[in-house]
C-alpha cells in the first residue's frame, strides 16, 4: 500500500552495541560540542546508570556543563522552561538526555525553547512549525525499550492545568544521536519492561496500519515487531541477558523510526488520555488498549493486520492460518502477547487494573478526540466510538 | 552555466490560489454560518477559549480566511485582518490544498500528509476538522460528500437555509463566552436548544 503522498526522515546516528556509551565524547566533538547538560532522573542516578555516562564522559574529557536530574515521571511545561533556564545559565552547549520517554521529551521541549529563543513551550505549539537553521545539538540515551523517543520527531508534554498531554511534532526534534547501549536497560524490572515493550509494539502496529503507512515506515515497523516477538520473552525471563536486552532497544527504536513518520492512531489517542486525565503509565495504556483498537479498525485495517500476523506470530503460524482468519489471528495474538506479559511480570490487562473507573471514561474520550493521532487512524471514530472502546477496555 | 530564467507560478496555478481564496472565504463565513444553525458546531466553538482567532492559509501569505470566537459572538473576519492567530493552519502550497478546498479529498488527508502545518493548540486544530466536516456537510452535495467526509452528512437544517446564512458574518451564540472547555461544554447544554432553532442571536 502506498499513500498518494508521503514524507519520511530518518536522519539520527544510530550507535547500537557493547560500549556504546563510550562513543559519545567522539559525537561531541563530531558536532564542536565541549559542554554538555545533562537531563536524567534521580531515580536513574540512584540505579548507577548515570555514572556509566559519566564515566565515558571523563575518560573522552569532556565536561559537564549541567547535570539536571529533576524531570518527573510526567515531564511538564514548567519543567521544561526550567531546563532551558539552566542551559542556558549553566553555558552549555548541546544536550545529552539520558533516561525514559519523559526524560527525552523533557529535552526535545526544552531543544524548542533553546532554538526558537522562546522563553515559553507554549508558544511553540503546533505540528511542522519550528523553523531553524540547526536545533541544539542533542544526543539521546534511552534507559528503557518503548518509548523510541530517540528517534522520533515527537514530544508529549503534560499541561498540568488542562490534564492533557501536548503534542509537539516536527522532524527538527529529532536527535542527532541515538545510543544504545545494553548496559542501560539490563537491570529495568520486569514489570517496566513488559510495559515499554508492549509500548514498541504498540508503535510499530498503529504504525503499520495507521493512513501514512508506507514502504519505508512497513520495512521499520515489520523488523520492529520480528523482534519483539522473539525477545521480549527472553527479556521476561532472563533481565541480565544483553544481546536480548540490546536486540529490544532495536525494536524500540525501529518502531520509533516508523511512527515518527507514519504516526500513531486511536490506541496512542486514547493512551495518552488516560495519561492526562488518569497519570495511567503510557505503555500500560498502549498494552492495555491495542487489542482493543485493532478490534475497532479491523474492518478498515483487516488487510495490514493479516500481513502483521506474519512477523507478530512467525511464519508457521501465518502460513498455517486461512488467509480470511489472519487480521483476527493477528489481534489474538496481541492479545495472548499481553496475557503473557500480565503472566510473566504483572502486567495489568484491564484500565480498572491501573486505576481508571467508569466515571472517567466520558472525561478521557472526550481528550482522545482532541488529540492529534486520531488524524492518522485508519477508520474515522466518534467520541461515542471511544467512549465503547474504553469500556470495553475497563 | 545556464543563465537565470525568471519562471511565475503560472496561470494554472494563479487560478488555483483564486479558487482557494473563494473557497476560504466560504469556509469562513460557512462555519459561522453553521454555528448558528447547526448544535454540534455551536458545541464545538463553545468549547473554544475566549478570544480564540483561527486563520486558515496557504503559505506563503494568502490566500487566507480568519474567523474569531469572542464575547460569545463567532464572527468571519475575512482575509484582510491583522488579528494574530491562536491557530494558524497553513497549508504548504496551493498544490496541497486545492484538493481539499474544492471537495475533492477530505479535510483530514492534507494533515495526515504532511501537507499543512499547525500553529497553536493541536486539540483546537482537532474541534475545526470537526466543524469543518460538519460545514463541508451543507457546502458539498452528498455525492462529494460521499466521497470527502469520513461519515455520512447529518444536516439539521437544508441546503439552502445553510447558503442563505452565508451571507451573514457574525453568529452571536448568546452566551457567555468560554474560558474552557469543560465549562463551555456545560453551558452548551443548557442554552443550546434555543440557538438551534437557528434564530436566537442572529445578527447577520
Amino acid at each position: 500500500m502506498i499513500p498518494s503522498y508521503y514524507e519520511f526522515s530518518n536522519r539520527a546516528k544510530v550507535l547500537s552495541g557493547e560500549a556504546a556509551i563510550d562513543h559519545i565524547p567522539f559525537e561531541l566533538k563530531v558536532m564542536e560540542c565541549a559542554r554538555p547538560i545533562i537531563v536524567t532522573n534521580k531515580q536513574l542516578i540512584e540505579l548507577g546508570l548515570l555514572k556509566v555516562v559519566l564515566r565515558a564522559l571523563a575518560e573522552g574529557g569532556v565536561q559537564v556543563g549541567a547535570i539536571y536530574d529533576d524531570v518527573p515521571v510526567d515531564s511538564s511545561v514548567a519543567v521544561v522552561n526550567d531546563l532551558a533556564a539552566v542551559y542556558r545559565d549553566q553555558g552549555c552547549d548541546a544536550i545529552l538526555a539520558v533516561g525514559g520517554g519523559s526524560v527525552l521529551d523533557t529535552a526535545k521541549g526544552a531543544n524548542i525553547v533553546l532554538t526558537t529563543g522562546s522563553e515559553d513551550l507554549n508558544e511553540q505549539m503546533g505540528n511542522e512549525i519550528i523553523v531553524a537553521r540547526a536545533m541544539v545539538p542533542f544526543i539521546a540515551v534511552p534507559t528503557t525499550a518503548g518509548t523510541g523517543s530517540e528517534v522520533t520527531g515527537a514530544a508529549v508534554i503534560k499541561d498540568i492545568e488542562r490534564h492533557t498531554k501536548m503534542g509537539f511534532v516536527s522532524y527538527a526534534l529529532v536527535p542527532d544521536v541515538a545510543v544504545l547501549d545494553p548496559r542501560m536497560t539490563v537491570g529495568l524490572p520486569p514489570r517496566l519492561t513488559a510495559s515499554t515493550g508492549m509500548d514498541a509494539l504498540t508503535h510499530a502496529v498503529e504504525a503499520f496500519s495507521c493512513r501514512q503507512a508506507n514502504p519505508l515506515s512497513d520495512a521499520y515497523a515489520r523488523a520492529a515487531i520480528d523482534l519483539v516477538r522473539e525477545y521480549l520473552p527472553l527479556v521476561l525471563e532472563d533481565g541480565r541477558n544483553a544481546s536480548a536486552r540490546l536486540a529490544m532497544a532495536n525494536a524500540a527504536l525501529l518502531a520509533g523510526v516508523s511512527f515518527s513518520n507514519s504516526m500513531v492512531g486511536i490506541v496512542h489517542a486514547m493512551g495518552h488520555s488516560c495519561g492526562g486525565q488518569c497519570s495511567v503509565a503510557h505503555g500500560d495504556a498502549m498494552g492495555i488498549l491495542l487489542p482493543h483498537g485493532m478490534e475497532f479498525n479491523v474492518d478498515h485495517a483487516g488487510p495490514r493486520y493479516a500481513e502483521l500476523l506474519l512477523h507478530l506470530a512467525g511464519p508457521e503460524v501465518y502460513a498455517s492460518t486461512p488467509a480470511a482468519d489472519r487480521a483476527a489471528a493477528a489481534i489474538e495474538t496481541v492479545r495472548a502477547m499481553l496475557q503473557f506479559t500480565h503472566e510473566r511480570a504483572g502486567m495489568p490487562t484491564k484500565l480498572s487494573e491501573v486505576g481508571v473507573t467508569l466515571e472517567q471514561l466520558p472525561g478521557i474520550a472526550t481528550a482522545a478526540m482532541n488529540d492529534g493521532s486520531m488524524t492518522f487512524n485508519p477508520r474515522y471514530a466518534e467520541e461515542s466510538d471511544v467512549l465503547q472502546i474504553l469500556k470495553a477496555a475497563l | 552555466m545556464a543563465s537565470l530564467m525568471q519562471v511565475g507560478p503560472g496561470p494554472a496555478k494563479r487560478a488555483k490560489r483564486l479558487v482557494a481564496g473563494v473557497v476560504f472565504g466560504v469556509l469562513g463565513r460557512g462555519t459561522v454560518a453553521c454555528a448558528r444553525l447547526d448544535e454540534r458546531v455551536r458545541t464545538e466553538v463553545m468549547t473554544w477559549p475566549d478570544g480564540t482567532v483561527i486563520t486558515l492559509s496557504i503559505s506563503p501569505g494568502s490566500p487566507r480566511t480568519t474567523i474569531r470566537w469572542e464575547g460569545g459572538r463567532l464572527k468571519a473576519l475575512g482575509s484582510k485582518t491583522d488579528a494574530e492567530s491562536t491557530l494558524l493552519v497553513s497549508f504548504k502550497s496551493v498544490e496541497d490544498a486545492f484538493p481539499a478546498l474544492i471537495g475533492m479529498k477530505s479535510v483530514l488527508q492534507p494533515f495526515a500528509e504532511h501537507r499543512a502545518t499547525v500553529k497553536g493548540d493541536l486539540a483546537l486544530a482537532m474541534s475545526l476538522v470537526r466543524c469543518l466536516h460538519i460545514v463541508e456537510g451543507y457546502l458539498f452535495p452528498d455525492i462529494m460528500n460521499r466521497r470527502i467526509l469520513p461519515l455520512p452528512a447529518k444536516r439539521e437544517v437544508g441546503h439552502l437555509r445553510a447558503y442563505v446564512a452565508l451571507l451573514g458574518t457574525s453568529a452571536d451564540l448568546g452566551v457567555p463566552s468560554a474560558a474552557s472547555a469543560p465549562s463551555a461544554a456545560s453551558a452548551v447544554a443548557s442554552s443550546g436548544t434555543s440557538e438551534a432553532s437557528g434564530t436566537k442571536g442572529d445578527t447577520a
